[in-house]
């Protein structure tokens, strides 16, 4: 490794030549086809992914189903606007309000584009869920049905507004959807083509909203696609901020400890480079930019800074020694070289162990990031050399820890002097601690809970949550989650099924019911389906009765309803003892408390059922026969929203879709729904073997933590392996490898316990940082026990050891601890939690990192001295 | 097939009908109004013969392709006043699951049709009250308005162009706020009358709905629509609605069109 280092400093300027002209290719690379993409359509541009939904490849089964169930019930992603007003008594219910929301949702209704391939984008007019858009349907009198919409035109006086409220509210589908519980607010639903037109179709909202004279209306936006598509809007804004402001802290604190800012100008470039070279060759190798690759510069930086520091604090402790640039960078390239290397490796595996998790996005983050820092290594060993030798001698004059003042000058020096007293005197006390700590630290990690919510990747004070909490306040929920039931039976053939219909036939009273059975034989082998069967026997029938006498007719008309009805079994959400299974499993659904609302087509049955009668709460009920059903059915699509139906369930009757309304939209909720449901399946066997299955983003979501949580245990238990053999080979001893992995293994301990003990949910961002906290934490522990060990040999025990431990090396681990604990602060002042709780964890990582390292490891190097050192001690004996 | 073949066919075929209109048309060399043509189609569509029945067969295909069927056989009967009131009796053969579910509109002019529904399973009559006309009949794309008639009266109309077989008319409704649509245009066939393609459009100028005539037969002298769709571009769903056994002047009694026979059905004009 030390001979690209020293052709680095025999040829400084060619070094810097290479790498600049690289990055300027790399740069062209990706410029090019994203400003020009019709002339370089070879290339890739640059394409950003802000979709979480992509957490899972696109072809993992729970999306494909969750994609195909949409298509089959037509429907969308849906942002969800809600209007409240708290100081109008009567709510949103008055004049202006209604006037306002009448407008609004006639102006979402026009929103629509083409887009670049000509296809049309926007909102699904025909679907926005709106008081102007929804019908009421109720008694209008003695025998009399009333079908209008609930709100044709704005009312013209407050007491119309509050009609409008009182007929909304009687409908159980509107109620707690389109209008709040408590009557003061209302919901528009507004489908979209395509979630990741939902920012834009916000935007042109809130612009709308803005116009509408004040009287005390608050809007608020959310949704789950309104939330993931703003989080990806916000995600470049996010990262045009804080890279450079950790790029400036880190510059700023390297200034502070090597006083020479064209020296350190130096790392600056070197990280500036890995990131150049790693994001271009991102973009270059056609792989989108998502939330979790955005991330790779923020974690590049201050790893590609690491080792340079390494190398500066170890230039500005021996310069003085030396007074020749050329000598001690040579010297220190040669004591550093090998745990460079080291630390260099274990953190590329500790990220590229996250290309186990199978989960897209952080497969490409882990190996990317692996890249990027062994190209950062690759830059740090040989253009730090090749800069330092750039730089004339003459500005080295006066550079460099003064060895005179060196023992007990700052107080860094002071503490860690003190340090490493106490860890030869005290090394028992702090095992002792230690044990307690990991205790501690195990109980933490038992109270985990596993969960994540996108939503709430938003900073509590962010828009997006205030409005997903005053709306789940009022409203049933915001959060979308879809029950599909589906008939179980084992499908029989045509031809069991025709033997069947013969035979069920010729078994009923009905004459001409008899005399068509021996028919049925011919027609099975003209037909695919039971349906074109049964049609044909049907139009054999038809034709029959065209030539039949009047007395006659009635019996053949019977017939032909009989075999009517005979394919219409096969429908069996028109069933009302499945209908009635439903209405309990939703009025189950409603005791978990995890369910806002849940709305099925029971509900349209039912609903229409109370209508067609007189409106009265006691005929809220499934009517007893099928036909009954398909009469309230049929009354329903004379409406002015037939298709309505459709979201519930198929043109067959033989699918349901019960859409159910969230409060919240954490994992750990609908992970506990899917067992209550599960649970209440098993307790009560539904009628015709009915089958239940889940789709929508709520439930994605819990599949792909679900992924993530066992792909990250996985990625751990194979980077931990990995790192300790890494560290067996380096030290050539299990003992030392053993020994390096106790401060990592004690940081990580600690860092899960802490989280486990303040309740801080285990998500996404957590779970990355177990491996790649690994990687980096073990670096400090490389250094110290490399130094360690080759120092041990110039004195004769560790007591003495310690001491110069406690100088030089200790004081480069912790110049490194400061600058890359404070270099991932800037993440603190995100607004987007996930970058915030990278920022806290790496930090903290970092630092108790350092801390491990700098007490443990003396520590038990001084409680099994005889046992590590046994060769030196030989040594000293003999 | 597209439209503009199918209305070629059609047309292919009208100009073999000896229409009645065409040799108004010569007698009368002053030019239509558009009220006038608006009328006339009024006419051909709804009024023709004093009654009238005929099998109807609906399929309702969804935009993934998936089929609906409605069978009704629809008993009609016009009041004495020409294109005045009429009487319409609607009695469900399929599907099977709503078979002999009727409905029954008295439709007036100038104010509200009269409307009932017998429900056999629910064994119940209703009366309907609607805010307005244009809601789906029997959730095909078909609306309610579209198998009575909307009232000529309801809308203003306008000659936008004429070439040799059509009149186009602009029909602008007179309260926008009862209708979903800003305008539709209908191609009036000028031998016939009969309007064999209608759209309707949004603000921008967006087509919502489109009706086309697709096939037209002679019955008893009068020129028949016999095959027709509806379209939703919205949805991307269209009905095809098919009509046989047509007969007309068949001397319908009045009495069918009452209450009673709701419940009885008059099998005699129904086989």
């Amino acid at each position: 490794m030390i001979h690209i280092s020293n052709a680095a400093i025999k040829r400084p300027k060619l070094f810097f030549w290479i790498s600049g002209l690289l990055s300027a290719v790399l740069i062209t690379l990706v410029v090019l086809p994203s400003l020009w993409p019709t002339y370089f359509p070879m290339l890739n541009a640059l394409r950003v992914d802000t979709d979480p939904e992509n957490m899972l490849s696109p072809n993992e089964p729970v999306r494909l189903y969750h994609d195909a169930q949409k298509k089959v019930f037509s429907l969308h992603d849906m942002i969800v606007v809600g209007v409240v007003n708290k100081s109008n008594p009567q709510g949103v219910f008055n004049k202006k309000s209604l006037a306002d929301i009448y407008a609004l949702t006639k102006f979402a209704k026009n929103i629509q584009w083409k887009n670049k391939q000509g296809k049309t984008e926007g909102v699904v007019s025909v679907d926005v869920m709106a008081p102007s858009t929804v019908d009421n349907m109720e008694p209008g009198g003695p025998g009399v049905v009333k079908f209008e919409w609930l709100m044709r035109t704005p009312p013209k006086t407050d007491a119309e507004a509050l009609s409008i409220r009182k007929k909304a509210q009687n409908i159980p589908l509107l109620n707690g959807t389109v209008v709040s519980a408590d009557g003061k607010a209302i919901a528009l639903y507004i489908p979209i083509t395509d979630k990741n037109i939902s920012y834009n179709v916000a935007q042109k909202l809130k612009a709308k909203i803005a116009g509408f004279a004040k009287n005390g209306d608050r809007y608020y936006i959310t949704g789950l696609p309104v939330a993931q598509d703003t989080f990806g809007v916000e995600m470049f804004v996010q990262m045009a901020v804080s890279a450079p402001m950790a790029m400036l802290l880190i510059f700023l604190l390297m200034w502070y400890f090597f006083k020479k800012a064209s020296l350190v100008i130096s790392p600056m470039i070197v990280a500036l480079i890995s990131v150049i070279f790693t994001m271009g060759l991102l973009i270059v190798t056609g792989y989108p930019v998502h939330i979790m690759s955005s991330m790779i510069p923020i974690f590049i930086m201050p790893i590609a800074v690491l080792d340079a520091i390494h190398i500066l604090s170890d230039f500005y402790d021996r310069y003085p020694v030396f007074k020749d640039r050329k000598k001690t960078i040579k010297h220190v390239m040669k004591s550093l070289s090998a745990p460079m290397f080291y630390t260099t490796l274990t953190t590329a595996v500790g990220f590229a162990s996250l290309a186990l998790t199978p989960i897209p996005p952080v497969e490409t983050f882990g190996l990317f990031v692996s890249i990027g820092v062994m190209m950062a290594w690759l830059l740090t060993v040989t253009l730090i050399p090749a800069y330092i030798m750039l730089m004339p001698e003459s500005k080295f004059a006066n550079f460099g820890m003064c060895e005179s003042a060196g023992n007990d000058h700052g107080p860094m020096v002071r503490i860690l002097n003190a340090t490493g007293r106490l860890t030869y005197s005290g090394a028992k006390m702090i095992m002792i601690i230690v044990i307690i700590l990991a205790g501690v630290a195990w109980y933490g990690i038992t109270k985990i809970v596993v969960n994540d919510n996108p939503v709430k990747w938003f900073a509590p004070g962010h828009e997006i949550r205030i409005a997903d909490r005053e709306l789940n306040k009022r409203f049933a929920g915001t959060y979308m989650a879809y029950l599909v039931l589906k008939d179980g039976q084992k499908t029989v053939s045509l031809t069991t099924y025709a033997q069947k219909l013969k035979a069920d036939m010729l078994s009923q009273p009905l004459a001409p019911l008899k005399e068509m059975a021996p028919q049925v034989d011919s027609l099975r082998a003209l037909s695919k389906s039971r349906k074109q069967m049964i049609n044909l026997l049907s139009e054999k029938i038809e034709q029959r009765m065209k030539t039949v006498s009047d007395q006659d007719w009635d019996s053949w008309d019977s017939s032909l309803t009989w075999i009517g009805d005979y394919l219409a079994k096969d429908q069996i959400f028109k069933d009302p003892k499945v209908l009635n299974y439903m209405s309990r499993l939703q009025a189950y659904l409603q005791t978990t408390g995890l369910v806002g609302k849940s709305n099925s087509l029971a509900d349209v049955v039912k609903t229409v059922h109370r209508e067609l009668l007189m409106g009265n709460e006691k005929d809220y009920t499934i009517p007893n026969s099928r036909a009954a059903v398909a009469e309230t059915l049929i009354t329903f699509q004379n409406s002015h929203r037939p298709q309505d139906l459709w979201h519930f369930v198929t043109p067959n009757y033989r699918k349901t879709n019960l859409w159910l309304q969230l409060k919240s939209g954490d994992n750990r909720d609908m992970s506990a729904l899917i067992s209550k449901v599960n649970q209440y399946f098993r307790d009560n066997p539904p009628p015709d073997n009915l089958s239940h299955k889940w789709f929508g983003l709520t439930y994605i979501n819990v599949i792909w933590q679900d992924k993530m949580v066992s792909g990250m245990a996985r990625a751990f238990a194979g980077s931990f392996i990995t790192v300790l053999i890494m560290m067996i080979i380096l030290f050539r001893s299990i003992s030392w490898g053993i020994l390096a992995m106790i401060p990592l293994t004690f940081t990580i301990g600690m860092i899960y316990g802490i989280i486990g003990l303040i309740g801080k949910d285990y998500d996404m961002p957590v779970a990355v940082l177990s491996s790649l906290s690994l990687g980096l934490a073990v670096d400090y522990a490389i250094h110290f026990l490399a130094r360690g060990r080759e120092m041990r040999k110039k004195f004769s025990n560790w007591q003495e050891t310690s001491v110069a431990m406690f100088s030089e090396p200790a004081r480069a681990i912790t110049r490194n601890v400061i600058v890359i604990g404070v270099g991932f602060m800037p993440l603190l002042m995100a607004p987007l939690t996930p970058y915030k709780t990278v920022g806290v964890f790496i930090s903290s990582i970092l630092i108790l990192a350092g801390v491990a390292t700098l007490t443990i490891l003396p520590a038990l190097m001084r409680i099994f001295e005889g046992l590590l050192f046994k060769k030196e001690n030989q040594k000293d004996v003999t | 097939m597209n439209h503009k073949i199918k209305l070629l066919l059609l047309l292919s075929f009208l100009w073999t009908v000896p229409a009645v209109a065409q040799a108004q048309g010569v007698k009368n060399p002053a030019p239509l109004t558009a009220m006038d043509i608006v009328k006339k189609a009024n006419h051909m569509s709804y009024y023709q013969g004093k009654d009238g029945r005929a099998t109807v067969g609906m399929r309702i295909i969804d935009s993934q392709g998936r089929t609906r069927i409605r069978q009704f056989v629809i008993l009609r009967k016009d009041e004495g006043k020409t294109d005045g009131e009429q009487k319409f009796y609607v009695y469900f053969t399929r599907p099977a699951d709503v078979k002999k579910m009727v409905f029954m509109v008295i439709k007036h002019i100038g104010r509200d049709d009269d409307r009932w529904l017998y429900l056999p399973a629910l064994d119940l009559v209703k009366r309907i009250a609607a805010s307005d006309q244009r809601t789906s009949f029997v959730g095909s794309n078909f609306f309610y308005e579209d198998v009575s008639g909307r009232d000529i009266n309801a809308d203003s109309h306008k000659i936008v162009s004429q070439n040799k077989n059509y009149y186009v008319i602009e029909n602008k409704p007179k309260d926008p706020n009862s209708v979903e649509f800003a305008s539709y245009k209908s191609w009036i066939h000028k031998a016939t009358f009969l309007p064999l393609k209608v759209e309707y459009y949004d603000a921008k100028g967006k087509v919502l709905r489109r009706y086309a005539a697709l096939k037209v037969a002679m019955v008893a002298g009068y020129p028949t629509v016999i095959s027709s769709v509806m379209e939703n571009l919205q949805t991307g769903g269209k009905t095809l609605m098919s009509y046989s056994e047509v007969k007309y002047n068949i001397g319908l009694p009045d009495n069918i069109f009452t209450e009673r026979y709701l419940r009885k059905v008059p099998r005699k004009y129904l086989r």
